[in-house]
């Protein structure tokens, strides 16, 4: 074999390590850098936004400017020069045609695999708001959607077609003072997704946000606001990408999801920001808030996240469970490789009567990453039979890297029954044995054990990510064993 | 943002705890073993005799400490497991009917490879008592075939009565096996349901199954004197929560 070909193979090999780290080449308007209250003002001018949301961001900026930026997590995080960065980035659009697409955008995100024309995928039907840097620039289904009540957009759009909604739901269940980064996001927060299911909807798609960083020197500052009304039905799911930079970027984004009585809500996450290089250089900071409520009696909200990527995670998607007879699930697999460190995890608060949680964590490290569970239980004095189980287990693959528990249990009521159990081993020497002998490579049987540990979180994913999240898998360890 | 100041070091985040030396300090030599029970049952008594343990190696530590109603107990105690083969088992009880507030805050530092940790707490909180167990497990790096295990067990008898546990796993070391497990909980109904079923009376009833919720603590005590002395006043203190 020539020197070339073997570059050629080396050079494919390594790049199948983040497919997405491209960069697409297009005109883009920014905001100048920093962040000052005359940024916030410019951003919120730009989006036209009404009076109201202009004092919203003002205050939260006020509020953040007097908080201490945390350091509890489990994390060496580098420091953040919040004057630095970019606070608004967008596709320039053309002025002959502002209806339309511009077709390198849609290139983009037909690469990443999500399309923004409306048509039939084989997996079924999916729409999709897709975010690019700081907008949204397309929303698809819309009409069908609509047809049965359900307002999917962008969240710009909401705020100037459905402002009503939004002013009474926004900062519901993350205050704008809640934590620092999320104050942060109150403050700067471009674009995102905006969705109700009006009383009684079954929604007839899988709804999706799709972000997708592209701009360098920037930040992505989205907020998610999801209303199901009583007794509807939604699953929700969200991906992201990013280039492969040097550089580390910022993505501080809220989720906020209310659930009315008897409604079901399912939030499916498949996170794959690019996570740095081998060495642990560049990689998105991911530090997101994501809080839920289940306000009426009955209702049901279920998170089920997939975290490969980021060179940081910082990220606890809780649940308030308010109404009696409320339940809500966390299922997590994070899979932490090289110099990547997560820290995440849930936290649930048992405010009603009979309410159930149920949380599973499996933990994969390997490399020199870091993976910490963290989490929260939390029965309040009035929460009568409530009934928590968490399992969170963590596997350890190779001797340089760490896997770390740090759960929180706290009872105020005597019916209430709360348990923890958590296991730390390595993938066992028999089980690696047999694949082996069987023909299987190290690389492989590693992967099929890994994807076996999971099948319990992933089993629970639409059918559209699930496919994608064990090729992810698979990827994400790569390099790891042998 | 432009490039991250400072690239990532791998420190893995560990942190090296000196071993302490001096007062309160149990040192349990190559190959020895060590056998301790703490009962804290007067209000002087708020704190046990030891803060700390070091095991070298092939030793063996057994040590449980007991408190009684009527002591707002503060247990801090730190385990060092700094040789081979090194067992060390940690065990306690504690009950709590009125306003005490107890804490137990157990640190157990594999420093090398080989060793054994176990450790058992069972309470149960009644009045308006709280109960806070903090119980840490960190595993060095290179501290290879460790095995460390913890269990916290709770009881809440009444609605002013308040328990949080906070187990901790840090491992930096892979070929391990590590876990813990904590639980909160009531009285089963189905088992009064049985007893009483059976002609047992409620508080004769409730009495047997508290009994039997902390027995595995007292099992493991080796002397059957001392085991026989523990689980009387055990016994006396549960009856008297009734």
């Amino acid at each position: 074999m020539d020197t070339e070909q073997e570059n050629q193979i080396i050079k494919e090999f390594t790049s199948k390590e983040y497919k997405e780290g491209f960069v697409t080449d297009l005109e883009q308007e920014y905001v100048p850098k920093g962040l000052s209250e005359d940024i916030i003002r410019m951003i919120s001018q730009r989006k036209e936004e009404p009076q109201w949301l202009l004092d919203f961001r003002l205050d939260a900026f006020r509020r953040w400017q007097k908080m201490p930026a945390p350091h509890w997590g489990h994390l060496d995080l580098p420091e953040i020069d919040f004057q630095d960065i970019i606070y608004y980035a967008a596709p320039k659009k053309d002025a002959d045609r502002p209806k339309e697409i511009d077709p390198k955008l849609e290139e983009t995100f037909e690469k990443l695999g999500i399309p923004l024309r409306e048509r039939e995928a084989l997996a079924g039907v999916v729409a999709v708001d897709a975010v690019f840097d700081s907008v949204s620039v397309a929303t698809t289904f819309r009409k069908t959607l609509a047809e049965k009540g359900i307002i999917f957009c962008s969240f710009s759009e909401a705020v100037k077609e459905h402002g009503d909604l939004v002013r009474k739901y926004l900062a519901s269940v993350v205050p704008v003072g809640d934590n620092y980064y999320a104050a942060l996001n109150s403050a700067v927060f471009s674009d995102g997704s905006f969705c109700y299911i009006p009383k009684g909807v079954k929604c007839p798609m899988e709804l999706s946000s799709y972000f997708r960083i592209n701009a360098s020197g920037t930040g992505q500052f989205e907020r998610t606001l999801i209303v199901a009304d009583e007794g509807s039905t939604l699953s929700y799911m969200e991906g992201c990408t990013a280039p492969m930079r040097d550089e580390n970027q910022l993505h501080a984004a809220v989720v906020e999801i209310i659930v009315e009585k008897d409604a079901d809500v399912k939030y499916s996450t498949v996170q794959n920001w690019y996570p740095g290089d081998e060495n642990g250089k560049g990689g998105i900071l991911n530090l997101v808030t994501k809080r839920g409520i289940c306000r009426g009696s009955g209702s049901h909200l279920s998170w089920t996240q997939v975290e490969t990527g980021s060179a940081i995670t910082w990220k606890y998607p809780s649940t308030i469970l308010k109404g009696d007879n409320s339940s809500s699930e966390f299922y997590s697999v994070a899979v932490t490789n090289n110099y990547q460190q997560a820290d995440t995890g849930t936290k649930m608060i048992h405010i009603g009567r009979n309410t159930r949680s149920r949380i599973v964590s499996k933990g994969i490290s390997a490399g020199h990453s870091q993976n910490s569970y963290r989490g929260l239980v939390q029965i309040l004095p009035g929460a009568e039979h409530a009934r928590n189980f968490s399992q969170c287990d963590s596997l350890l693959i190779g001797s340089l890297c760490g896997a770390h528990t740090f759960p929180d249990i706290r009872s105020a009521n005597p019916s209430a029954i709360v348990e923890h159990e958590a296991t730390t081993s390595k993938i066992s020497e028999d089980q690696l044995f047999y694949c082996n002998q069987r023909g299987l490579g190290p690389e492989d049987a590693v992967g099929l054990i890994v994807n076996g540990y999971a099948r319990e979180v992933l089993s629970k994913l639409p059918m559209e990510f699930a496919v994608e999240a064990q090729k992810l898998l698979q990827v994400s360890l790569e390099g790891s064993v042998g | 943002m432009a490039d991250s100041k400072k690239p990532f070091v791998d420190r893995g985040h560990y942190t090296e705890v000196p071993i302490p030396s001096g007062e309160g300090v149990l040192t349990v030599g190559y190959g020895e073993r060590c056998e301790k029970v703490f009962i804290m049952d007067s209000p002087e008594k708020t704190v046990p005799p030891i803060s700390a343990i070091i095991a070298k190696e092939d030793s063996s530590v057994d040590i449980c400490i007991v408190v009684l109603p009527g002591v707002d107990a503060s247990v801090p105690v730190d385990v060092f497991m700094c040789g081979k083969g090194a067992k060390v088992s940690l065990s306690g009880i504690y009950l709590c009917n009125g306003k005490e507030k107890v804490s137990f805050r157990t640190q157990v530092h594999h420093l090398c490879g080989e060793c054994v940790s176990d450790q058992k707490f069972n309470g149960i909180a009644s009045g308006s008592s709280s109960a806070s167990f903090f119980g840490r497990i960190v595993v060095a790096p290179d501290a290879q075939k460790t095995e460390a295990y913890q269990s916290n067990r709770n009881i809440l008898l009444s609605e002013d009565a308040r328990i949080n546990t906070r187990p901790q796993l840090e491992i930096y070391a892979d070929d391990v096996k590590c876990s813990h497990g904590a639980t909160t909980g009531k009285l089963d109904e189905n088992e009064q349901f049985y007893m009483r079923s059976r002609g047992i009376p409620e508080k004769e009833a409730m009495v047997l199954q508290m009994i039997s919720f902390i027995s595995p603590v007292i099992e493991h005590i080796a002397d059957p004197e001392l085991k026989e002395k523990i689980s009387s006043s055990v016994e006396k203190a549960i009856r008297e929560m009734v």
